[in-house]
């Protein structure tokens, strides 16, 4: 090779992109339609419902059909009272602790995991917390029933009844939301974890930085973004879980959801199907926010780590 | 450097903090007059199998640019690594002024370092990566905003200071990336192909931009690359480095003209490879019909051997009708222009491709399938062992 | 030439090694331990010693089959109308503008912002218009069939929207490593029509992407259990736990375990095609690019 050949082997690829948003433009044509089935649904099964609520949510109507309906803030007024604000705290406490256990948790083992030097460890880890992360609901509450009940095999052979224990507590729910939880930041932190780069660690070294001050002024502020989005999800995910709270301790431990279950079916007293609507409201704006919040540190996350 | 000397060292930066008033270079300078000299001696890595480094002997002088070149997997890289504390050896040990650091830890090594590229801290202003190895030592915010703010001069990127780096091109990322490895004024300054993600321009002015404030900074720098151009031109002197060993130490000019071993001289430029034969007493090869005397020791007589010349040592003319060469008829086989120069190719009777440079003018009087006779140099490169 | 040799950690990474062992067999204990449990408590009858008549006992119980059918009919109804909506868009998305992509992406992204029994609550709302307002009307009927408890179509319009996020994020991770453009182009200037370029190049390069979001869908709606239940349908999970009430505990148990490994085997189907994806994208997408 000569000397003069290798200066511009670098300069091909940089004139790709652009031809490709001209393209685009060609093809939008058929946008539109391709898309009005998804929006047509969507409208349908979404849009209805959630309108639906809304207005259940601010309207009251008297005994029986067919009579009046009068527009009210009075709903919402009572869901964020008594014990429906009982409730709704109930979950937030338990899904702020559930999330922020699970968000260090998570974070230990996939630093675990992405620093063995066994891929197969990884893998492995990765196909796990794929699978446990969508196993929320029914079948998760029964395993931990069978295992730490009141009759459940741990709880009978460690005498944990003895100690106080009950599955049927604050505590217990937490424990059994890790589950599904932890398994969820894996997946979140793991992608973040890989895109630090050793050079930023070596570089790190390099200004004289020990490996804690490397932690605390490079790797920690860098996953900062992910590590926070990955604590609303889950914070999102444990607050919107029903099934498994519904499962496992019927209403022993005060959560939004179960009362709103109950307002929807009726085990209160008539009339408050819309304080239901409106605590359904409430969690729609939680949620909301966890998104507000969540989407902007996903996107400062890919910026930094990709 | 060992770590009972760290605290000196730390203190030696704050005390040098003060006289802000400087500029940044000058100060520096007076600061290692002297520059560091660095030693390598019979260091052995192997990363399992792979030899990366098989008992490599160098010294660098004091504030010279030294690079070193090499193919891919050379070891170019893991002696830069070494220096810098990333990796340890098995067995030998390194040396920077006369002090052994082969045990200090890489956070101590007081060895600035530029990485390939993407190394710097995302979520920090150009400004806070520069300061971030004096934020380290618990330097004060004012000096540290004093001195980002010199070497940020001192890299041509005063106003930058506020963006982030993914507001930077890759060029200024980079120049940024050297404003940092010298913010602690190391005594060592380390580039790990700092240039080659960039495109061709940028790496151009880079080039000369790291040249320049070396000289000015007068600090012992090694520079890994695996581009023989960018060593050549921009390096005091350059190690080429083969599996693992030190080929030759040399300046540019040596390095091209006087190559210590057949790999060197294949690696840097473009050599062509005559098959030739050994004569009687070994200090003479028979090649394209010419017995052209052996420098140096000589080989063993009657032994087939190749004989490497440069492209631009070969002579060619047109063969007169009729007559045939000694070595029977050589052919143009076509012609690559290269600017001034135009590459000719040759094939030999024998099969054997030959490569000559000559001027752009001078090549027109030889189109392919032109027959010409082929004149080599009176000494050659080198003569090697016959290669299949 | 740093890439090729395998980069052994240095000095700094070798300390927290204890604490990773530690860490993972804290981790594989938690994870491990309620699994094995419930299995031990299924099989382990304290009078009879080890039986399996938990397991037996299953088809015996009433409803199990019907229940289950049902589960599975609404996942497959659910699979067929999220793919039938969301190949469309999703390839749109890739070859159309911003500004349709933004609207597709916050579609699919509203629903997470409706925890699930919010959107029963609204939709027990809407299913009371039927006889509240709608009596005389033709729509009555639909919301009449809406609700038919041998096939809720009702169910079927919230699963779609609940897999709605996760769906689109796989298709949409597929196509991000095709460059449709190009290959609708290359389609399209062999002769192949719109929808032939679809289903003849698009979709066999997305086959990943598509197993992986039938399997997700798949997931969610054999484990879906809060909206079957606030509006008062019997498919397989809502089952499980009315069951838990009149049978006995052994056999709910036995059932969630049986749910359980159907539920991970089908997961771990879809994981390792994920993986196998990866590995096969880029040959496949070579030899269809040029067809």
């Amino acid at each position: 090779m000569s000397a003069s050949t290798d200066v511009t082997a670098t300069a091909a690829p940089a004139a790709a992109a652009a031809p490709a948003t001209a393209r685009r433009r060609a093809h939008a044509a058929a946008g539109p339609l391709a898309v009005a089935p998804l929006l047509i649904v969507v409208a349908v099964a979404f849009g209805i419902p959630a309108l639906a609520m809304l207005g259940g949510a601010f309207t009251t109507t008297d005994n029986g059909p067919g009579t009046a309906v009068h527009y009210t803030t009075g709903n919402l007024t009572a869901s964020l009272q008594g014990a429906y604000l009982t409730a709704l705290l109930g979950s937030v406490k338990l899904s702020l602790t559930a999330a922020l256990i699970s968000t260090v948790a998570g974070l230990l083992l996939a630093q675990a995991v992405v620093t063995s030097r066994y891929a197969v460890l990884r893998h492995a880890v990765l196909s796990a917390s794929g699978v446990l992360a969508n196993f929320g609901g029914v079948p998760l509450a029964f395993a931990f029933v069978a295992t730490l009940g009141n009759a459940g095999v741990l709880t009978q052979h460690l005498g944990l009844d003895k100690a106080g224990w009950s599955l049927y507590s604050f505590w217990g729910l937490v424990l059994v939301y890790l589950y599904f939880l932890v398994p969820l930041m894996v997946l979140t932190v793991i992608p973040s974890l890989d895109g630090l780069r050793a050079q930023w660690r070596e570089a790190a070294q390099n200004n004289g930085a020990t490996t804690w001050q490397y932690w605390r002024h490079v790797a920690l502020p860098v996953l900062a973004p992910s590590l926070l989005g990955g604590f609303v999800l889950l914070f999102g995910s444990a607050f919107a879980a029903y099934a498994t709270a519904r499962a496992m301790v019927g209403a022993s431990v005060p959560l939004i959801t179960l009362q709103i279950a109950n307002a929807l079916n009726g085990n209160v007293f008539a009339g408050q199907g819309n304080v239901g609507l409106a605590m359904s409201l409430d969690m729609v704006v939680v949620a909301g926010l966890v998104m507000a919040v969540y989407i902007p540190l996903q996107r400062r996350s890919a910026r930094w780590l990709v | 450097m060992s770590s009972s000397a760290a605290p000196a060292t730390t203190g030696g930066t704050s005390r040098r903090m003060q006289g802000e008033a400087a500029t940044a270079a000058q100060e520096d300078r007076q600061d290692r007059e002297t520059g560091a000299t660095v030693e390598f001696r019979q260091v052995r890595r192997a990363f399992g199998a792979a030899v990366a480094l098989d008992g490599l002997d160098l010294d660098v002088r004091p504030g010279e640019l030294l690079a070193l070149l090499g193919p891919s997997g050379c070891g170019k890289t893991t002696a830069l690594r070494m220096l810098a504390g990333f990796e340890t050896p098995e067995s030998g040990e390194v040396v920077v002024d006369g002090e052994d650091v082969t045990s200090v830890p890489a956070n101590r090594r007081d060895a600035g370092m530029v990485f390939q590229s993407y190394s710097l801290f995302p979520h920090l202003s150009a400004a806070d990566n520069v300061a971030f190895g004096l934020r380290m030592r618990k330097v004060s915010a004012r000096e540290r905003r004093a001195r980002a703010a010199e070497l940020l001069e001192l890299v041509g990127l005063p106003h930058h200071g506020d963006r982030y780096p993914h507001q930077l091109s890759g060029g200024q990322q980079q120049r940024i990336a050297l404003a940092r490895a010298l913010a602690l004024r190391p005594r060592v300054l380390l580039l790990d192909e700092p240039l080659s993600a960039l495109d061709a321009k940028v790496r151009l002015a880079l080039r000369e931009e790291i040249r320049r404030l070396q000289r000015e900074l007068a600090i012992t720098t090694l520079f890994v690359t695996h581009d023989q151009e960018e060593a050549l031109s921009m390096a005091d002197r350059v190690a080429v480095m083969h599996a693992g060993r030190l080929e030759q130490c040399a300046e540019p000019g040596e390095l091209y003209a006087r190559p210590a071993t057949a790999f060197v001289a294949e690696f840097v430029g473009t050599m062509n490879r005559i098959p030739g034969r050994t004569g009687d007493d070994g200090g003479v090869v028979e090649v394209v019909g010419r017995r052209l005397p052996v420098d140096g020791p000589g080989a063993a007589p009657h032994r087939e051997v190749d004989v490497l010349v440069r492209p631009e040592a070969v002579e060619l003319a047109v063969a007169e009708k009729g007559t045939k060469g000694a070595e029977g008829t050589a052919r143009v086989t076509g012609t690559t222009f290269l600017g001034a120069v135009t590459r000719i190719s040759v094939r030999l009777a024998d099969g054997t491709l030959v490569k000559a440079d000559m001027t752009t003018h001078t090549a027109t009087a030889f189109p392919a399938g032109t027959a010409v006779t082929v004149g080599l140099p009176e000494r050659p490169v080198l003569v090697d062992e016959r290669r299949a | 030439m740093a890439r090729l040799i395998p980069s052994i950690p240095s000095i700094p990474s070798r300390r927290p090694r204890f604490g990773r062992g530690a860490v993972l067999a804290v981790s594989a204990a938690y994870f491990a331990v309620p699994l094995l449990a419930a299995v031990v408590y299924t099989v382990d009858d304290p009078v009879k010693g080890v039986t399996l008549s938990a397991y037996t006992g299953i088809l015996g119980a009433g409803g199990f089959l019907p229940a289950l059918l049902l589960s599975l009919e609404l996942a497959a109804a659910t699979i067929a109308v999220v793919l039938l909506i969301l190949v469309p868009a999703a390839i749109a998305v890739r070859l159309g503008g911003s500004r349709l992509r933004a609207a597709v992406e916050v579609v699919c992204t509203l629903p997470l912002v409706v925890p699930p029994i919010a959107l029963a609550a609204g939709l027990t709302t809407v299913l009371k218009w039927g006889p509240e307002y709608l009596a005389r009307t033709p729509f009555f009927q639909t919301i009449v069939a809406l609700q038919n408890p041998g096939f809720p179509v009702v169910l079927v319009l919230a699963y779609v929207v609940m897999s709605l996020p996760l769906a689109y994020r796989a298709l949409d991770a597929g196509l991000r490593t095709l460059d449709v453009p190009t290959l609708m182009e290359a389609a399209l200037n062999n002769g192949a029509g719109r929808i032939r370029a679809v289903t003849g190049v698009i979709l066999p390069n997305l086959r990943g992407a598509l197993l992986n979001a039938v399997f997700l869908t798949l997931a969610l709606v054999l484990g879906e259990y809060t909206v079957a239940s606030i509006l008062g349908f019997q498919p397989f999970t809502v089952w499980i736990v009315n069951g838990s009430a009149s049978a006995q505990g052994p056999v709910t148990i036995a059932v969630s375990v049986l749910s359980l490994l159907l539920t991970w085997a089908l997961l771990l189907v879809l994981s390792a095609s994920g993986g196998r994806r990866h590995t096969s994208a880029p040959a496949s997408r070579n030899t269809k690019g040029t067809t």
